[in-house]
């Protein structure tokens, strides 16, 4: 088993590795737009699928990202590699700040407090606070990145460095499924009392749940903004946040589901794009099927080394 | 003052449109402690539906008849479209995991809301004025009989289901499901039949509030769904889920809050104030101005 996954953890990276090669120019940009997603939506397993946490602002922390990033460049000139570690502190900072008041809100509180956090964000980018948002239209000429004396200014390049932003999220993905925190917030999910009981310091456990969440999507925001040397509001509407939030519950709260998760709800609508008025009607569909044949989503998550007869099969959780 | 009176008036009409919608949720929340993210959609599809009955069945006439013919018959079509949601979507994941229902939802909303572009397209559409323009001038206030009309017929509709659910057998058997299901169908309630009844009832009101949203604001996209029904998704919180008349008085002091946000302060901030209200009302207040019916474990 552990020697098959190996394997197929190999395959995929080896396919990954080599995939932009093989695409046309349309195909490349999906690609590394995929890879973004993917960073995105394991942030957003981080908080919904290991923490059990009802979020659906994710979006807002990826906005921010890719906004900081636009904005230190654009207004302020700072190369956009020096912008990436402000980009990643200050969403995780606004995640903890943000979340300190309300993780104590029961699911279907905090999602729509966090779509509300969303809503807010968007609002502020579209009424230019500050005057450095560009407002609608968001802001255009965003200098590419230089690394190493390179300049990342093909498709593939971009791809390549975003593949490096995946595998260092699949690191810290692998570690904290191994870790201390990583148990913490399994528990805390299976049942927050209990975890409780046993010791586990639920409230910061949660609130370090979205900080982290938030510094993956901002970094993720950084390498969209790179992507298309532009921001704007659009791309973090709280709409968004749902395509994040479903990506997660339809592929499953593991790593493998979450990749899944983001073909599916990304790519095939891509690859269905001549059939452009129906994909998300048929979309919609897919979407209820799939949850009554596969509850948990299409590759669940799995926990320790427990076997399979120990097992009870828990009502909630995702 | 009479920017005053003239924001009280237009916040009473959006609220009582918010209200009628919020009890979908709050009704569908009570029972089956699930978002119907389909709903707002829903609410958006009775315009259009209403549109095509004008267009095709009553020859666009607009006799009162014609007009209370169109109300009671995009009720009904929006009552069957509920019915027909809940048996698909909703009841095979009764016993799932919570946020599996969560997602089916989402994928309804999708469904609802790409249908409409398939049957309608994309483009707005202008929904017929079925009520005369007759404005009264109260000392610079300035209301139409279209505002009367929804605020009036909505405060009916809200005493009527409120007396329904409070003084009824059936009623009671509504409400005793969502305080537990399981005991209730030990007492002989048949459960199953409840839920139904609230997908009837839910998008009939909803879909009367889809036409006022139409007669009021003229112009129906397919995609305005998510804003209004988010809107009155916050009014049911912001009167405590679950709980009949606190979606009433949540929907008009949410209408009332956005309008006079919008004529004092600013309307490019009212979407920004009225979510941070509702966060502070849940940080304060977690259940609601009313508090919820929904009792629940810890």
């Amino acid at each position: 088993m552990k020697k098959l996954s190996v394997a197929s953890i190999s395959v995929f990276l080896l396919i990954m590795a080599v995939l932009p090669n093989f695409l046309d120019s349309r195909w490349q940009t999906i690609a590394v737009t995929f890879v973004i997603f993917s960073v995105v939506a394991l942030s957003q397993d981080i908080v919904l699928g290991k923490a059990g946490m009802f979020n659906m602002g994710q979006a807002m922390f990826f906005g921010m990202g890719a906004y900081i990033t636009a904005i230190l460049n654009y207004h302020y000139g700072w190369p956009i590699l020096s912008t990436i570690p402000v980009a990643i502190i200050v969403p995780a900072l606004f995640g903890i700040l943000l979340a300190a008041p309300i993780v104590h809100l029961r699911g279907d509180y905090l999602l729509i407090v966090t779509i509300g956090f969303n809503m807010v964000f968007v609002q502020v980018l579209i009424n230019n606070l500050g005057g450095v948002t560009g407002g609608p239209n968001g802001i255009f000429g965003i200098d590419p990145m230089k690394i190493f004396g390179l300049t990342l200014s093909s498709q593939v390049a971009i791809y390549y460095f975003a593949f490096v932003v995946l595998l260092l999220t699949l690191g810290v993905m692998f570690n904290l499924e191994k870790s201390k925190a990583g148990r913490a917030l399994h528990y805390l999910r299976e049942d927050p009392l209990a975890a409780e009981s046993i010791g586990i310091n639920t409230r910061v456990y949660k609130i370090f749940a979205f900080g982290l969440g938030a510094g993956i999507a901002g970094l993720a925001g950084t390498v969209f903004a790179i992507q298309y040397g532009a921001v704007s509001p659009e791309g973090f509407e709280f709409i968004q946040s749902v395509l994040f939030f479903s990506i997660v519950l339809v592929g499953g709260s593991s790593i493998p589901g979450v990749l899944l998760g983001v073909f599916v709800m990304f790519v095939l609508p891509e690859i269905f794009r001549e059939f452009s008025t129906w994909r998300f009607f048929i979309f919609g569909f897919a979407m209820i099927l799939t949850m009554i044949l596969r509850p948990r989503g299409i590759w669940p998550a799995t926990f320790g080394k427990i076997p399979k007869h120990l097992i009870k099969e828990t009502k909630h959780g995702a | 003052m009479e920017t005053f009176l003239q924001q009280l008036a237009n916040g009473l009409t959006i609220g009582s449109i918010y209200a009628l919608v919020a009890l979908g949720y709050t009704m569908v929340y009570g029972v089956l402690r699930l978002i119907n993210f389909a709903h707002g959609d829903m609410v958006a599809a009775s315009a259009f539906v209403g549109l095509t009955i004008y267009v095709q069945v009553m020859g666009q006439s607009m006799t009162l008849f014609a007009v209370v013919a169109i109300f009671l018959l995009t009720a009904a079509v929006m009552a069957c479209v509920g019915v027909i949601l809940e048996r698909l979507a909703y009841r095979p994941l009764r016993t799932a995991p919570r946020l599996s229902a969560v997602v089916s939802a989402l994928g309804a909303s999708l469904v609802i809301q790409n249908g409409i572009m398939l049957m309608w397209g994309p483009r707005m559409r202008i929904f017929p004025e079925l009520v005369p323009q007759i404005y009264w001038n109260f000392g610079g206030v300035t209301i139409s009989l279209i505002q009367v009309l929804i605020m009036s017929l909505s405060v009916i509709l809200m005493i009527a289901l409120y007396l329904f659910v409070e003084k009824t057998r059936i009623g009671a058997a509504i409400r005793a499901s969502s305080l537990d299901q399981d005991a209730a169908r030990l007492m002989g309630i048949n459960v199953d039949n409840i839920i139904a009844l609230i997908f009837i009832i839910g998008p009939a009101l909803g879909a009367i509030g889809g036409l006022f949203i139409g007669l009021y604001y003229r112009g129906i996209t397919f995609n305005m769904g998510w804003q209004y029904g988010l809107y009155a998704f916050i009014a049911a919180i912001l009167g405590g889920i679950g709980n009949i008349p606190g979606a009433m008085l949540g929907g008009m002091l949410l209408g009332l809050f956005s309008a006079f946000i919008s004529g004092y302060v600013s309307s490019t901030w009212a979407d920004a104030f009225t979510f941070m209200l509702l966060i502070v009302i849940l940080i304060v207040r977690p259940t609601g101005l009313l508090g919820e019916r929904v009792a629940e474990k810890v």
